[in-house]
């Protein structure tokens, strides 16, 4: 082994013993955090399958960067594993290990090198300047350097005059690198290896729906989340693991509507706020669009949210809760769980609502219904329509759960639709009539946990008394709720989405169609899609019916969210343009003549945008107009 | 700076119009919204049987609540009379028509007769008076105008919907608050002949412009008809002023010879 190389295999050593501490020292601050129950034996055992798998699934959609991080990671541990392996006599003596070395270390430099030519001669607006600028020159010093002694030991010393100057250029980019663990683009490394180990929602890598929000002890000493001590520890590991990539940016609808919402600067906030003495002076990526004045300081024990703190109010009501962000992350953070234990100490502790949300909430609390109509109103689109009521019969098959859209006039043909349909299909169904209560999702995405709990459990109590097989509903937030974040209070049922109901009728015959002659683009609602995984069905119905079907740049489980989630049409955060507007360009653009949309609020947003545009179409809608396309005498369901 | 004011709520059992379920009066809310705007110390008052929903005023901003309990068939303003002469509040605040109950708008003057207070109805917005124990009061009239007075504390006022909307619900602010249950004045209704009759929107008095006269002629007399009429007269002297007001209850036909 030559000198140069013993030294460099010392210099990794110290390097490694200096970033155990700095990334020490900011473990530390998690500490903080509440407790969290974490089975760490099953997250060490399944890091490798989650990172491989689950994090490559999501960083492999940008192929650049896939293969950037393949290399640039791959190549720094293995190198500088290889180069501590080396201080074995055996190892450290074979030129062959040495080339190995060399090998790795050339790998990581082509990482480098990717990283560079990402980031100049001009840095895309996603990524974050400041200390990441200087992140691809750190790695191409450590990583060349470590090249040169590594190559000079596998050629037994004959290139020595490179091997000298290598091993100070990587002893310095390696300091550098070590230096900045705590708070430069190097902490992913190790707070995402723990947030993947100790992920707060460990179900999701393992294929099952983890998209309910858990539920809030209300008895508790202090409701939702005021200052980070407030996160449970591996939250704020959580935060500590974004490496300020932007993809969450580049989704977000709100950032895209010039809301003062970026969900990648949030984030920053939320990690840089843990600090004692925080401000918010180092953050250089992209800022909060028309960003609300500030403070920017903050502590492990001092309030996030407010003008005098590090996140402004309306950066918090910007969000739809859309998930495009989660969905996006490679570092599988959680900004919506975040966004709502945020929102919950605002709207509990302090009742700092945005005004126009707090009426809402108020007729929720003593009228069930959050505009105050009467919950006998409910059913009032029906006017002429056969409306069995589950009350007045012993039960029935199928209960139809109708959802705040039975109010608005224009989704009160949507349902028509749907109910002339299941009696088309000669389903057994009924609805709950007054019985049925708001289901509470805009309640608990507000933050009012209070009113969501009573509501469900009044709901639940509704629903005992009745029998019925399964529950079907044509709005997805309602789904969402009632399959999803009802089971934690004690109501298991169901629950299916009018889609994949129609599509089911539709391929056993019971419906019978004709095709329609027209092209349409698909909508997601991101409660169906991304919330619950039900991207096929719709399309597969669309596909049933004849239509021609264009896909838009952005959908499926990475669709786009119309503006309609998360309580902020209530909340009305002014930004520059309407989300529902950018939305339907998106619809246009694909130059098809309808938008078929499965959701109220979809159909509500995306109705109110003016001028030119394709026609919006509920899919009940659309089905019932290929069975009306039918001859009478073949729409008689076969029997 | 002044010692905070020590204002009364007074705050009554409402009903939601639509579900009928029982709920705070938005305007008692608005009510205590105002106070906290003056920096005051607040107590609410409820006199009634037992209800779920009083305690929800302490989610609006509200500290602490004295609930004197009284039987469903006693009138609480004996109990209210009775707990304003201990409590000693240089103001006391009320709403200017209950929801959902008797709804009459009359117990803020019944107890202001009981107590010897002025009674200065239907304010929008209250501020610090410019000498000790006065108020400047923003009184809302028909038609979005607004009248600013200023009273001599004490006094009663009440709260116009036109005011500032209420601070919005804190669960955990409810659960703070504190309710002071003490026993009330039994005191039943007397017999009162009230006769119920179903609502009987009355018809609008408009003044007969001539069947040709243009649509803003007609929108000049329709709207006209509604306000009354009379003069707006500036800092008159006393004698004037009593004089016009004889003159008009003449006109009107109130006062008779
Ligand atoms: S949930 Fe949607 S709106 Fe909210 S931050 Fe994420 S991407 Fe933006
Ligand atoms: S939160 Fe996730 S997606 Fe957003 S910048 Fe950080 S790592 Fe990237």
């Amino acid at each position: 082994m030559t000198e140069a190389a013993f030294s460099l295999s010392l210099a990794i050593l110290a390097l490694a013993a200096i970033a155990a501490v700095m990334a020490g020292g900011r473990a530390r601050l998690w500490r903080a955090g509440r407790p969290a129950k974490v089975d760490w034996m099953r997250g060490l055992m399944a890091l490798p399958k989650r990172y491989l798998v689950d994090v490559h699934h999501v960083v492999g959609r940008d192929p650049y960067a896939a293969r950037m991080h393949a290399l640039a990671a791959g190549g720094l541990l293995g190198g500088s594993a290889l180069a501590l392996l080396a201080l074995l006599p055996p190892l450290g003596g074979s030129r062959l290990f040495w080339a190995l070395v060399a090998l790795a270390f050339a790998v990581a430099l082509a990482g480098g090198f990717m990283v560079g030519r990402r980031r100049y001669p001009e840095r895309p607006a996603r990524l974050s300047g400041g200390k990441f600028q200087r992140l691809p020159f750190l790695l191409a010093a450590y990583a060349g350097g470590a090249f040169l002694v590594a190559l000079d030991a596998a050629l037994a010393g004959s290139v020595w005059p490179l091997a000298w100057p290598g091993l100070w250029l990587a002893a310095a980019g390696g300091l550098g690198l070590a230096m900045q663990l705590d708070r430069g683009p190097m902490r992913h490394a190790f707070a995402g290896a723990l947030h993947l180990v100790a992920h707060p929602r460990a179900a999701r890598f393992e294929g099952r729906r983890e998209t309910a929000l858990a539920p809030l002890n209300l008895e508790a000493p202090r409701l939702g989340v005021a200052t980070p001590a407030d996160f449970a520890w591996n939250r704020l590991a959580g935060f500590d693991a974004c490496i300020q990539c932007g993809r969450c940016e580049v989704a977000c609808p709100a950032f895209a509507a010039g809301q003062p919402l970026n969900p990648k600067r949030l984030i920053q906030d939320l990690a840089t706020s843990m600090v004692p003495g925080a401000t918010n002076v180092a953050y250089a990526g992209s800022p909060y669009p028309h960003a609300r004045e500030v403070a920017g300081i903050g502590g492990p024990d001092l309030p996030i949210v407010g003008a005098g703190a590090m996140i402004h109010p309306d950066t918090l009501w910007s969000c739809t809760t859309c998930r495009a962000c989660v969905e996006e992350c490679p570092m599988m953070i959680e900004h919506v769980d975040a966004i709502v234990a945020l929102r919950r100490f605002q709207t509990l502790e302090l009742g700092a609502l945005p005004e126009k949300a707090a009426a809402p909430l108020a007729e929720l609390r003593y009228a069930d219904e959050p505009q105050g109509r009467p919950l006998a109103a409910r059913t009032d689109f029906a006017a002429g329509l056969d409306l069995p009521l589950i009350s007045a019969r012993a039960g029935a098959e199928v209960l139809l759960w109708l959802g705040e859209g039975a109010y608005d006039l224009r989704y009160g043909r949507t349902l028509r639709a749907l109910v002339r349909l299941l009696h088309l299909a000669g389903v057994d169904f009924a609805v709950l009539g007054e019985e049925e209560r708001d289901c509470g999702d805009i309640a608990r995405r507000l933050g009012d946990e209070a009113t969501f709990q009573r509501l469900a459990r009044a709901n639940i109590a509704t629903l005992a008394r009745h029998s019925f097989r399964r529950i079907l509903t044509p709005d997805p937030h309602a789904l969402h709720v009632l399959r999803n974040e009802y089971p934690a209070l004690g109501g298991i049922y169901e629950v299916v989405h009018h889609s994949a109901f129609l599509d089911e009728l539709v391929a056993e015959g019971r419906l019978g169609v004709a095709p329609l002659k027209a092209s349409v683009t698909y909508h997601d609602p991101c409660y169906l899609g991304r919330y619950n995984g039900e991207i096929d069905a719709p399309r597969r119905l669309l596909d049933r019916l004849g239509l021609a079907r264009l896909e838009m740049e952005r959908s499926g489980r990475r669709s786009m969210c119309c503006g309609g989630g998360g309580g902020a049409p209530l909340s009305d955060i002014e930004g520059e343009r309407r989300i529902p507007d950018i939305r339907m360009d998106q619809a246009a653009q694909t130059g098809a003549g309808i938008v078929a949309v499965a959701c109220p609020q979809c159909t509500a947003m995306l109705e109110g945008v003016t001028g030119t545009r394709p026609e919006v179409r509920d899919i009940a809608e659309l089905v019932l107009e290929a069975v009306e396309a039918m001859p009478a005498r073949a729409r008689e369901p076969a029997t | 700076m002044r010692e905070p004011m020590n204002v009364a709520v007074l705050l009554s059992a409402g009903h939601h119009p639509v579900s009928g379920r029982a709920c705070p009066v938005p305007v008692e809310m608005q009510a205590i919204g105002l106070g906290n705007a003056l920096g005051a110390e607040m107590t609410g008052l409820h006199a009634g049987p037992a209800s779920e929903t009083i305690a929800d005023a302490l989610g609006h901003g509200l500290a602490r609540l004295v609930h004197l309990k009284i039987g469903e068939a006693d009138d609480p303003l004996a109990s209210l009379i009775a707990a304003l002469g201990t409590e000693k509040s240089a103001l006391v605040l009320a709403g200017r028509v209950g929801q959902g109950g008797e709804d009459s708008g009359l117990l803020p003057y019944a107890l202001a007769r009981a107590l010897g207070l002025p009674v200065v109805p239907d304010a929008s917005a209250l501020r610090e008076g410019p000498e000790p124990s006065t108020l400047l009061v923003e009184q809302a009239l028909p038609r979005g105008a607004r009248r600013r007075l200023m009273v001599r504390l004490p006094a009663l006022v009440t709260v116009h919907p036109a005011a500032p909307a209420p601070l919005p619900f804190a669960y955990a602010a409810r659960r703070r608050g504190v309710v002071e249950e003490r026993a009330g004045i039994a005191s039943p209704r007397g017999e009162r002949a009230i006769e119920e009759r179903a609502y009987r929107p009355r018809p609008k008095l408009i003044a007969k412009s001539a069947a040709g006269a243009s649509a803003a002629e007609r929108l000049k007399a329709a709207t006209e008809a509604a306000s009354g009429g009379g003069r707006v007269l500036v800092d008159p002297p006393p004698e004037e002023a009593a004089r016009e007001i004889l003159a008009h209850l003449r006109d009107i036909g109130v006062l008779r010879g």
